[in-house]
């Protein structure tokens, strides 16, 4: 009973619609690259719950998450993005060509961006859900502390974020008050952290406790905590909590097939790809330092740009360097090395002994090792031999008989 | 399997949620509803609601300012 799906080809397909993978949309969009941009929520993000966002440079005013995010969302559907608002049902990431499946839709792309973003992880606790964000329960210190000067906050959880996000809050607030779950003086922090935070004049523990509840009419009033050892119920009156008890990055969909850090991050490499060619990740999703608008727009732009080139790649690659009618032969050099670069000459004069029976490419691999991690080679300069656009032969060595040898053997 | 268009152009929350969810009762699993609306509130609730209840959902923006909610019935 399963309705026909329809299907649907682009360039880029973007999952997800934060700050991260806007930016990204920008850049491919711009790069005229047939991008679309699927979000299962709102558009903007984890981004669009903050009230105010007074560290994202470029807008003194303190603006709402969302107008940053709505700025960006216009900017790029001014260069042509597409938006589609729905959830990702399925994905199949390992072939060359990538393919996402939404409930109606088929979408059949050259790369995929993932941007999926993450969630922090939340206590639990009674009515927790009805003041999360901008009513009193806070995930994010270095976005929220300085709106808490004088104040009374409360944190939950003792690892190194919950401790040295708590010690920078003493910045700030009169009084931050720690729940640890376990035993006095017992913390998932290191000692460094936990010796500081212990003799912090403006930090308080309640050692064996977990949150119960909260309580407090429209905005947060109070935690009440309970502990685990007698069950009794502790009220703790405070301004704002803080809750750093981990967060889950949203990559259920790929498991199986790319890679994830045992915290299921994604781990990528500095032009951002994952462990699958033309897959890329950006943003909270990836296993970074800091996870910031500032640095997920970053991401984006990296990934952006990554994606253009490796489509350009694996046209030129396809259709060029691993053409079928002819034998080939790809020099991959490295423009920076003096003999190398001198072998070209070697190079034309093969390539004029053949004529046109011979198809010569030459590889800079200086700015980009696209093409020839493609071909599987590491180290350079180096000559392949190509027939039927597959690989014949390789060599390290530059040495014109054995080359012109080589080229002869496959004619 | 049909597709019913439910018309709520022009109509304040929570009026485009309320049609929804009892239009979406009248349906058979498998069924489709288009609910075209113009307020942005209801392209927060209607989403919102139609997920919640594990039905497949898509947002459509068929012009500025105005929203296909497309909601399969799966249970």
């Amino acid at each position: 009973m399963a309705r026909e799906k329809t299907v649907e080809h682009y360039d880029v397909v973007i999952i997800g619609g934060g700050p991260a993978g806007l930016s990204a949309g920008i850049y491919t969009g711009r790069a005229r690259l047939k991008t679309l941009l699927i979000e299962k929520a709102l558009v903007g993000g984890l981004a669009t719950y903050t009230n105010e966002i007074a560290n994202y440079p470029g807008f003194p005013d303190e603006p709402k998450g969302e107008t940053i995010t709505n700025l960006m969302k216009q900017q790029a559907k001014n260069l042509g993005v597409e938006f589609k608002l729905t959830a990702v049902k399925s994905v199949d990431l390992t072939g060359e060509e990538k393919i996402v499946e939404t409930f109606r839709n088929k979408y059949i792309a050259k790369t995929v961006i993932i941007a999926t973003g993450g969630r922090p992880r939340v206590t639990g606790g009674i009515d927790e859900e009805n003041y999360l964000f901008d009513k009193g329960i806070s995930f994010c210190a270095t976005c929220d502390a300085a709106a808490n000067t004088d104040k009374h906050v409360v944190v939950i959880g003792s690892g190194d974020a919950a401790i040295e996000e708590g010690m920078f809050l003493t910045k700030f607030a009169s009084k931050v008050t720690v729940s640890v779950m376990h035993d006095e003086g017992i913390m998932d922090c290191n000692e460094i952290a936990k010796n500081a935070a212990l003799s912090n004049p403006k930090m308080a523990f309640v050692w064996n406790s977990v949150v119960h509840a909260f309580e407090g009419e429209e905005h947060l009033e109070r935690v009440v905590l309970k502990n685990v050892k007698t069950d009794e119920l502790i009220p703790v009156s405070c301004d704002n909590c803080f809750e750093f008890i981990g967060y889950i990055p949203n990559t259920e969909l790929f498991e199986g097939q790319v890679t994830l850090t045992n915290r299921k991050y994604i781990p990528v490499d500095d032009k951002k790809q994952t462990n699958i060619d033309g897959v890329f990740a950006i943003g909270d999703v990836t296993d970074k330092w800091l996870k910031q608008i500032a640095t997920a727009v970053g991401d984006g732009a990296i990934a952006g740009t990554a994606a253009e080139k490796y489509i350009a790649e694996s046209e030129i690659f396809e259709e060029k360097i691993m053409q079928k009618e002819k034998v080939g032969l790809i020099y991959l050099y490295n423009a920076i090395d003096q003999d190398s670069r001198e072998f070209l000459s070697h190079v034309e004069k093969i390539e004029n002994q053949f004529g046109s029976e011979l198809v010569v490419n030459r590889v800079d691999v200086y700015k980009s090792t696209g093409i020839a991690d493609r071909l599987k080679v590491e180290s350079f300069p180096a000559v392949i031999i190509t027939k039927e656009g597959k690989i014949a032969t390789t060599l390290y060595e530059l040495n014109d008989m054995q080359i012109t040898e080589a080229v002869k053997g496959h004619m | 399997m049909k597709e019913v268009v439910l018309d709520c152009f022009g109509e304040a929350c929570p009026v485009p949620l309320v049609k929804a969810q009892n239009k979406l009762a009248e349906l058979e699993v498998g069924d489709v509803l288009i609910v075209q609306i113009d307020h942005s509130c209801a392209m927060k609730n209607l989403p919102e609601w139609a997920t919640k209840d594990g039905h497949n959902v898509e947002v459509e923006e068929v012009d500025d300012g105005e929203w296909e909610v497309i909601i399969e019935k799966t249970k």
